[in-house]
């Protein structure tokens, strides 16, 4: 057969390649940064970057920035030798390039300017969820595309974990993006409460599987072996991993939130296929390391095996976790802690981030055409960025298991041992050893763009890399008594339909009780809906991403209900677009902030948002002294009403016109009372709906007085 | 954990075949996964698992 010549598209995986670098350290940059700012708060000294809003950014651009990019450099790279074809289209290409650096650009401006959607992985707001929609058909159609005019009958394991990643991040980011636009950059979350809760984790662990983990699988069986090479261990066992995989995943979101005001069977089924979740991760990580099998005296000289060695364990490392974590006594103690942040960073530095240093080592000296500037610099970035994850990880553990025991610990008398505040503070030197990790991370890191600038430098891009290989037979004959898997290895659309209809099975079981049978919810009639002021300032604590550190989710612990109150109902939540339930306390429990106990004046939440210190001695939460200045944007009061309305929330016909009305009053009542605490204040301040917002919480089922 | 899923399930018609059905998926899965792996033809395998290494790794440019 006539063999045909072609060339690779190497010019999109360099600008993958250099952008996954570029952002890679901005994303670290901003961790650490964040992390600087709960042992120095005064580094919280300007509203753009507190910490609240810097830690969206952090992820945001670590998930979808650094990883996003290393995805597209590695498919990229290897899809097109899998396929023995070059990207479909070179247009796509540059569309889908730049349009991702656009979307990461307005994710850096939107998050810092507090423009968010208030749930976590997915804050971006509605017009930039919509065009990275747009980009991931782009994305998916280039691949597809690259696919059907391959020259490779078969498709290899790699490009089957490619797909999965695209259809089931589609599903994903569609189901939970759904949001009903107020103005251009704010949106209120099509679910509330319970049902929002379990899309957003349904949603957030998935977007661990399906970003993080399924598209570097594809990656890792297709670098590892290159990288080795010898093929991978074993074939079977990788279509077992991901045939399993991809249905187990799906099923494990609740897992997130256990004791939770959850219906309890959704908590139970997500705690099952957690636990079983390790067997199909164990098995792809033991194909990966026994890929090395007879090659392990290479991995003591090749750098680049050492990376992927390290990232592969680490995998292993988090998903032996993962599962434990998911059970329901030992999310007891984990939850809300930092021993999660010590779990995430052990998949993210771990496992991604080592991956991905391996792969760039690998690929850019092949795309330039020349050999790696300096192995020695290679290798001492090897043992920082190793360093670094044992000194991040290590601290957070001991933090967590510190943090989680103090909150838990009881008096002989019956009562607390620790105020909350005695437990942040006892964090301060973890959070500083915690930052040390990361900078020997982010060191090494730097160490790595020197050394890929002078390998690039030293060579010359080879941006059109010459290939040959026999076309395709146009029609395949199948043979009889053929393997079903080479049917499916052979038909990519197939494939993906019945990808799709795996991932399908499991987000459907989980979801349609608890959005069909009302019983899930049980209604409390004495939950009323937010007054225009507490909608407001619900808004600016959405905006200020108060979330990242502050619950609004009492477990029906002794512990938390003696500490916070009563334990959270699911009825509480059914006017929460969105839901805030947040996954972590560095700062406490919100849910009954304006009952019981717990109830604060006016005068001192005025005093604490000036300077949290000068109310709680020695609080690292950031101050909000700008609110105080700025004016409450009433502009929006009536859309706001409005679109709550279409959502569901029973204001009545033609409330939005005396909306304002309410909202002022209920703003005047808030500063005569500042005044006698001798605050003098205007009304229209932003302080003074946020103020009514956390005066509000958890007094619709209060049965105690309001006032201390 | 059948009790509990059928206690919430009891506002929906036919509730208690949804765990089943559950379940049935489950095995059934995992049952054609495993005995279709394991009836692949060996060579075959061996081939596939070849495929990113029999690239030409030669570069060569037309710049």
């Amino acid at each position: 057969m006539q063999v045909e010549k072609f060339y690779y598209d190497n010019r999109s995986v360099k600008n993958f390649a250099f952008a996954t670098v570029i952002w890679g350290v901005i994303g670290m940059l901003a961790g650490l940064y964040a992390a600087l700012q709960l042992v120095f708060p005064s580094l919280n000294f300007i509203q753009y970057g507190s910490f609240g809003r810097l830690r969206p950014l952090h992820t945001n651009a670590v998930i979808f920035a650094f990883v996003g990019n290393g995805i597209f450099m590695g498919v990229y790279y290897s899809l097109q030798r899998l396929c023995k074809a070059r990207m479909f289209s070179d247009t796509l290409s540059k569309i889908h390039f730049w349009g991702w650096q656009l979307i990461i650009v307005a994710a850096a401006i939107t998050l810092p300017l507090g423009i968010t959607a208030g749930k976590e992985y997915a804050e971006l707001e509605w017009p930039i969820d919509i065009a990275i929609t747009l980009m991931w058909v782009v994305f998916g159609w280039n691949m597809f595309g690259t696919i059907l005019k391959r020259r490779e009958k078969h498709l290899y394991v790699a490009i089957w974990f490619y797909i999965a990643t695209f259809v089931t991040v589609a599903v994903l980011h569609i189901t939970n993006s759904m949001a009903l636009p107020v103005t251009l950059f704010k949106s209120y979350s099509l679910y509330a409460g319970v049902q929002d809760a379990l899309v957003q984790w349904w949603y957030g662990h998935n977007a661990v599987a399906f970003f993080l983990t399924t598209p570097y699988l594809g990656l890792m069986y297709y670098f590892m072996p290159k990288a080795a090479n010898r093929p991978v261990y074993s074939y079977k066992l990788s279509i077992i991993h991901f045939w399993s995989l991809i249905f187990l995943y799906i099923w494990a979101g609740p897992h997130h939130l256990l004791y939770t005001a959850l219906p309890n069977w959704a908590q139970s089924l997500g705690v099952v296929f957690s636990v079983m979740l390790i067997f199909p991760s164990w098995g792809g990580m033991i194909n990966g390391l026994l890929t090395l099998r007879g090659a392990w005296d290479k991995v003591r000289d090749d750098v680049i095996l050492k990376f992927m060695v390290v990232a592969v364990t680490a995998y292993g490392m988090a998903t032996f976790e993962g599962p434990l974590l998911s059970l329901k006594s030992i999310s007891a103690i984990s939850h809300y802690t930092d021993w999660i942040v010590a779990h995430v960073h052990v998949g993210a530095l771990g496992w991604n981030g080592m991956l991905t240093f391996g792969i760039l080592y690998w690929l850019i000296p092949r795309i330039f055409n020349t050999t790696l500037y300096s192995k020695k610099l290679a290798n001492n970035h090897f043992w920082l960025g190793t360093l670094g994850i044992v000194f991040y990880a290590v601290p957070m553990y001991w933090a967590g298991f510190q943090q989680s025991s103090m909150w838990k610990q009881f008096t002989e008398a019956g009562q607390l041992k620790y105020t909350f505040l005695e437990t942040v503070t006892y964090m301060k030197p973890f959070y500083a050893m915690r930052s040390l990790g990361g900078t020997l991370y982010l060191l090494g890191t730097l160490f790595m763009v020197y050394n890929l600038y002078k390998t690039a430098k030293a060579g010359k891009l080879v941006a059109n890399e010459a290939a040959e290989a026999a076309p395709l037979e146009k029609a395949y004959v199948s043979h009889k008594g053929e393997h079903w898997h080479r049917w499916i290895e052979r038909k990519p659309v197939q494939l993906m339909v019945v990808s799709l209809i795996v991932i399908l099975i499991g987000g459907a079981i989980e979801m349609i009780p608890t959005f069909m049978i009302k019983s899930n919810v049980p209604t409390i009639s004495s939950v009323k809906p937010y007054t225009p002021l507490e909608l407001q300032g619900r808004d600016l604590y959405v905006r200020e991403g108060c979330y990242t550190c502050h619950s609004q989710m009492i477990r029906p612990f002794r512990s938390e209900t003696e500490r916070y109150g009563e334990y959270s109902k699911a009825g509480e939540f059914v006017y929460d677009h969105p839901f805030q339930w947040g996954s972590k306390r560095t700062g406490p429990d919100l849910a009954r902030e304006g009952t019981g106990n717990l109830k604060k004046t006016n005068g001192w939440h005025f005093r604490h948002f000036r300077e949290p210190s000068s109310m709680s001695e020695g609080s690292i939460m950031p101050p909000y002294a700008f609110m105080l200045k700025d004016n409450l944007d009433t502009s929006t009061t009536i859309a706001k009403i409005n679109a709550m309305r279409t959502l569901g929330v029973p204001y009545e016909k033609g409330f939005e016109k005396v909306a304002n009305a309410d909202l002022m009053a209920q703003a005047n009542e808030i500063a005569d009372n500042l005044k006698t605490d001798s605050i003098r204040v205007s009304p229209n301040k932003e302080v003074i709906a946020l103020i009514a917002y956390i005066q509000r919480m958890g007094k619709d089922i209060s049965t105690q007085p309001t006032n201390r | 954990m059948y009790k509990f899923i059928k206690q919430y399930t009891e506002t929906m018609d036919y509730a208690a075949i949804y765990p089943m059905i559950s379940l049935f998926i489950f095995f059934l899965f995992f049952i054609v996964l495993l005995v279709l792996v394991k009836k692949m033809d060996k060579k075959r395998v061996i081939e596939l698992s070849n495929i990113p290494l029999d690239t030409d790794e030669t570069i060569t440019s037309n710049n």
